[in-house]
């Protein structure tokens, strides 16, 4: 096969890794937002809580925790498809890198937000919904649109639960040729051309929401 | 076929005397990609044909997943006759795709110091690599303490990456188990918690070294 005939064959796992990340944004986006915000309200021993889930969700090994779940699941009586569970355990754990952006953003914006929206006579959910929410998600979103790449890198872990993503089409093709050099060559650049033009929108995205950070340069 | 935790607690031994190559892995991985990162760094600093190469290169790393390069390097090395223990390929794996990412810390800790550290390093007529070795360097350490111990843990949290190239680290033992006893749920889970603790100890441990660097060199 010709290195491009290899690299389309990779790309026909494109689907996959697509559907993959798709389904893991429906876990991921509510976890972020629902956690972030409880983790910026919440007091005492529910901020424990809250902060002890986040936790265990982004300082595990996303690799051992995809693992754990494919088999510990059927174990326990709950049969999942691999792209369930796939899904669940990619979309939580970025989701909870995601949630300490929410909450980041909250923190960060100034108590006079909060006050004013206080003055006007709004209730506090209304002040979140309609005053922080929106100032603190567009300041942080540059760093969503680092953790959607991320997401779409972890998705090549799928090959290892029987998914027939990029990764996976890519060690297929490499059990019938034996060209690693373009086999895995093309699997970097099918990754490569997904995830870029990605990280071209997240730095054209910095520069809209935080123009004031210009780039030094020296040495 | 329940979840036995007598025979969970009988794995645990087992996994933990795995717990060497874990941190070796870790340790010498952190290093690689530090070290790799800084020069990568320097390198784009100098601008020029090769800055760019290497500027192209840390966005190609950052765009592609840690898996695809394990896979790269594992089966493309033996290709070109270069034969070396999985171990080793792990560790130069997970210390090339981090030093893109240690790159850009590196990057924002030199840009945060005062320009006038540069101004004067010149006044006093230090070579390129004086001012990097007794300017630049000392204070951008400083700087960057927080995010290079974050890039720290999470090394640690992929070395379970290298249990796909059969590395006997920490869930490369479990999957040992597993494959030998039939029972999948168990080694795993004892994995996963294995690998929750050990990110959180070693988190935490960042965090306080971090703290007297910090409390140390305030000026």
């Amino acid at each position: 096969m010709s290195m491009f005939e290899i690299w389309l064959g990779i790309l026909q796992g494109l689907g996959i890794t697509a559907q993959v990340t798709a389904y893991a944004l429906v876990f991921a986006v509510p976890f972020a937002l629902v956690l972030g915000v409880a983790q910026f309200l919440a007091t005492g021993p529910t901020r424990f809580l809250v902060t002890a889930v986040i936790e265990f969700w982004r300082s595990s090994a996303v690799v051992v925790l995809l693992f754990v779940f494919y088999y510990v699941l059927p174990v326990m009586g709950i049969t999942l498809s691999a792209l369930t569970v796939s899904a669940l355990v990619l979309g939580l754990n970025i989701g909870g890198y995601a949630s300490q952006a929410v909450r980041a953003g909250l923190q960060s914006l100034p108590a006079g937000q909060r006050e004013a929206g206080m003055a006007l006579g709004l209730s506090r959910p209304t002040i979140l919904l309609l005053i922080e929410l929106p100032q603190a998600l567009v300041a942080m979103s540059p760093t969503f649109v680092n953790n959607l790449i991320q997401l779409v890198k972890a998705t090549s872990l799928v090959s290892l639960v029987t998914l027939t993503d990029m990764t996976f089409r890519a060690k297929e093709i490499a059990q019938t040729d034996y060209d690693p050099v373009a086999i895995y060559s093309a699997l970097l650049l099918a990754f490569f051309v997904v995830c870029y033009p990605i990280a071209l929108a997240g730095r054209w995205l910095e520069a809209r929401v935080h123009p004031e950070k210009g780039t030094a340069r020296g040495i | 076929m329940g979840f036995d935790l007598h025979f969970a607690l009988s794995t645990i031994p087992t996994i933990i005397g795995a717990i060497g190559a874990t941190l070796l892995a870790t340790i010498l991985s952190c290093l690689g990609a530090s070290a790799l990162g800084f020069t990568f760094e320097m390198i784009r600093r100098g601008g020029g044909a090769s800055g760019l190469a290497v500027r192209f290169l840390i966005d190609f790393i950052r765009s592609t997943p840690v898996l695809a390069w394990l896979y790269f390097l594992y089966f493309v090395l033996p290709f070109y006759g270069i034969r070396l223990g999985a171990m080793t390929v792990g560790i130069l794996g997970l210390s090339l795709y981090y030093s893109g990412y240690l790159a850009e810390v590196f990057k924002a800790g030199i840009d945060a110091i005062p320009k006038g550290q540069q101004e004067a390093a010149r006044a006093l007529s230090l070579t390129r690599r004086d001012t990097i070795v007794f300017v630049i360097a000392p204070q951008m350490l400083r700087n960057i303490a927080a995010p290079l111990g974050n890039y720290f843990v999470s090394i640690l949290k992929a070395t379970p990456y290298l249990a796909v190239l059969a590395v006997p680290e920490m869930l490369g033992r479990a999957f040992d188990i597993a494959s030998e006893t039939y029972r999948y749920a168990e080694p795993l889970t004892v994995a996963g918690i294995l690998f929750l603790a050990l990110a959180l100890i070693v988190a935490y441990g960042v965090k306080r070294i971090e703290q007297r660097l910090l409390a140390t060199g305030r000026r």
